[in-house]
């Protein structure tokens, strides 16, 4: 059963991930505000599902939904905060700004979550979503467990293949297009802002999709079930395994949760210093993202790209055109440049 | 005595801390061109570097300062060598990235030396003193006045000296100023030992106004940082001053009047704004506002 537990929670982080990597990866957006999304899902799913609060346990709404309408719900309910905090962000903010804007907006939903307790009960936070669906399907627990992991890898093969498709498809290659160079890519008819707004709210879709699941795996949520900080595990296993490369990046959380689960079982953790062994987990990730970044920037998977129907044809390098002075918006839209530079897209063009 | 007044002063105690800060956020910002993200850290190394100092010094305020100052020097400098060199020519956000991840590791370093609970110094704050309508603690005058004189101090060493000179040169272009002969390498690595310590004297200050201090201090900062360098144009160390005195009176008389929980929450209101309609800055001539980041 220890396995189910850590597969589930890689295939929920792994929906989480090829949302971002939409977000960050096609659209080149750093956003910070992800993991708050992933948490309004999951609030929501809960505070729609489990009733009433009884007294002194405060929460907003409190209905008895069945779980799959919840899910819906929560979903609409976090890409509508996306749409607004998207609206503020992607307008004309990029680059850091766009990341300190973000951060600020997650830390005040942070603070506002774990202040004003009528929300969703303050620092207590909501619990009480246990196996939703357990008796009418008559499983025991572990039976659930398996079938909750199930539905969790078929949503997830799901999602992946759509991911796919939608890479292929001309919204795919036209939010790339922007990334490589808004200014081209405008110059070519595109609207920057709609591209990257559409790719934000279907990114933040994905993580409240993601957030309901998480709801059942855990069954309580509160605030020191996500800080911000939870995001860099995401963004390393994104950079791990290829950004942009959706195959890649489910590789890299599958790497990254397993082998950092697995391998940190294994840190000595004395019984006077209980925080050892959570603080070498994060130096461990934050060391990950750095030698990432510095030695192999395009992960385990290069970023691929489909053209013309046909498969297998790498982009990796398409900032190249942009050093040798052409457009290249055009140049990642009919794929002309092969990997050269590894690192050739990390440079902004200036 | 009015609230508002009171309120005020203890504004212009968080707008000193916040400016030494800022100042040093955005003197890293001048030479690498880098939103470095690690920089609460250095804060929180100098505030535990004093912890560690008062063990031999006892009740010594200013050496505990100058340890603090001492160790975020030294850890300005590791910072430039060991990470911002390292990502020289990548793009702003790649290095930002890694920044975040040097964030994480130093926090979590400090949280194994350390440990994760609080700790505080043994400093006496000294008694309340009337000024005008204001109302301080000894210690609160002293970290405004410490503030000033660094402050003095920074535009003397920018103004009137070589050093300051090749500064404001290679924060204009490096480039150029590495084939003018001056040795930008150099001058960039010096402006990040002064940063360092800047920012390590600002960790002590800070730990010693709050009172109780943990690994996060300086992170928990890093936004209200953020905040005061933006407002008064990021790279800019003279304007951002100016933006450390808003935003330090900002949350502390919003605080006052509404929850003051939600403290941050107003100066991130007030950076979302000035983002969006002085990225720039707020003193920022008119002519000098068309460029992005």
């Amino acid at each position: 059963m220890y396995w189910v537990s850590v597969v589930t929670e890689a295939g929920i982080f792994a929906i989480l991930a090829l949302g971002l990597d939409v977000v960050w990866g096609w659209a080149g957006d750093f956003d910070l505000m992800f993991y708050g999304y992933l948490a309004l899902g999951s609030y929501m799913t809960m505070v729609l599902t489990i009733g009433k609060p009884i007294p002194p346990v405060q929460y907003i709404i409190g209905w008895r939904l069945p779980y799959p309408l919840a899910l819906l719900l929560a979903v609409l309910v976090v890409v509508a905060l996306a749409a607004v905090i998207g609206a503020i962000a992607l307008r004309n903010l990029r680059e850091i700004y766009f990341a300190v804007t973000t951060l600020s907006a997650v830390t005040a939903l942070y603070l506002l979550v774990e202040n004003y307790t009528p929300l969703f009960d303050g620092y207590n936070g909501v619990y009480g979503l246990i196996n939703p669906g357990q008796t009418a399907l008559n499983l025991t627990y572990n039976g659930y467990r398996i079938v909750f992991l199930a539905v969790v890898l078929v949503l997830l093969a799901l999602i992946y293949l759509l991911v796919e498709r939608l890479s292929a498809s001309p919204f795919g290659r036209m939010l790339r297009s922007v990334r490589e160079d808004e200014h081209a890519a405008a110059a070519y008819g595109r609207s920057v802002f709609w591209a990257k707004y559409r790719a934000y709210l279907f990114g933040a879709a994905l993580a409240g999709l993601a957030g309901g699941l998480f709801a059942v795996f855990i069954s309580a949520f509160n605030p020191s079930a996500w800080t911000p900080q939870e995001l860099l595990v995401i963004y390393a296993a994104i950079l791990v395994g290829g950004r942009g490369n959706p195959r890649g990046v489910i590789a890299g959380v599958f790497v990254v949760y397993i082998g950092f689960i697995e391998l940190t079982r294994f840190l000595p953790s004395p019984a006077s210093r209980p925080e050892f062994g959570p603080a070498m987990r994060q130096i461990l990730i934050g060391l990950l993202i750095i030698l990432m970044l510095k030695f192999r920037p395009e992960g385990l998977f290069r970023e691929r790209l489909n053209v013309d129907g046909r498969r297998g044809r790498r982009l990796g390098g398409a900032g190249v055109p942009a050093s040798a002075g052409e457009p290249t918006g055009a140049a990642a839209v009919s794929g002309q440049a092969d990997a050269k530079e590894p690192d050739a897209r990390e440079r902004s063009p200036q | 005595m009015s609230t508002f007044l009171v309120s005020v002063g203890i504004g212009l105690a968080t707008a000193a801390i916040l400016a030494l800060s800022a100042v040093a956020f955005t003197l890293e910002y001048a030479v690498s061109r880098v939103a470095n993200f690690a920089h609460g850290e250095l804060l929180t190394i100098g505030a535990y570097a004093a912890y560690t100092g008062q063990r031999f010094f006892h009740q010594n305020v200013a050496a505990a300062a100058l340890v603090a100052a001492v160790a975020g020097c030294a850890a300005g400098l590791v910072m430039n060598a060991a990470l911002i060199e390292q990502f020289r020519g990548r793009s702003a956000i790649t290095v930002f990235i890694a920044t975040l991840g040097a964030s994480l590791v130093l926090q979590n370093v400090l949280e194994i030396i350390y440990g994760a609970a609080n700790v505080s110094y043994s400093f006496a704050q000294g008694g309340l003193h009337h000024i005008g309508p204001f109302l301080w603690t000894t210690s609160n005058i002293e970290v405004i006045l410490s503030a000033l004189a660094v402050a003095g101090l920074i535009y003397l060493l920018l103004q009137r000296t070589k050093f300051g000179k090749a500064v404001r040169a290679v924060s204009q272009n490096r480039e150029l100023a590495q084939v003018s002969g001056i040795p930008a390498r150099r001058v960039v690595m010096g402006t990040w030992a002064l940063a360092g310590a800047i920012a390590g004297f600002a960790g002590f200050t800070l730990a010693d106004t709050i009172g109780t201090f943990g690994p996060q201090l300086g992170f928990s900062f890093l936004l209200l940082t953020i905040t005061a360098a933006v407002a008064g144009g990021i790279g800019r160390p003279y304007a951002t001053l100016g933006g450390a005195l808003l935003v330090g009176l900002v949350i502390q008389v919003a605080g006052t009047y509404t929850n003051s929980a939600y403290q941050l929450v107003w100066a991130f209101g007030l950076l979302v704004l000035l983002m969006l309609f002085r990225p720039n800055g707020l003193f920022v001539r008119k002519s000098a506002t068309a460029v992005r980041a």
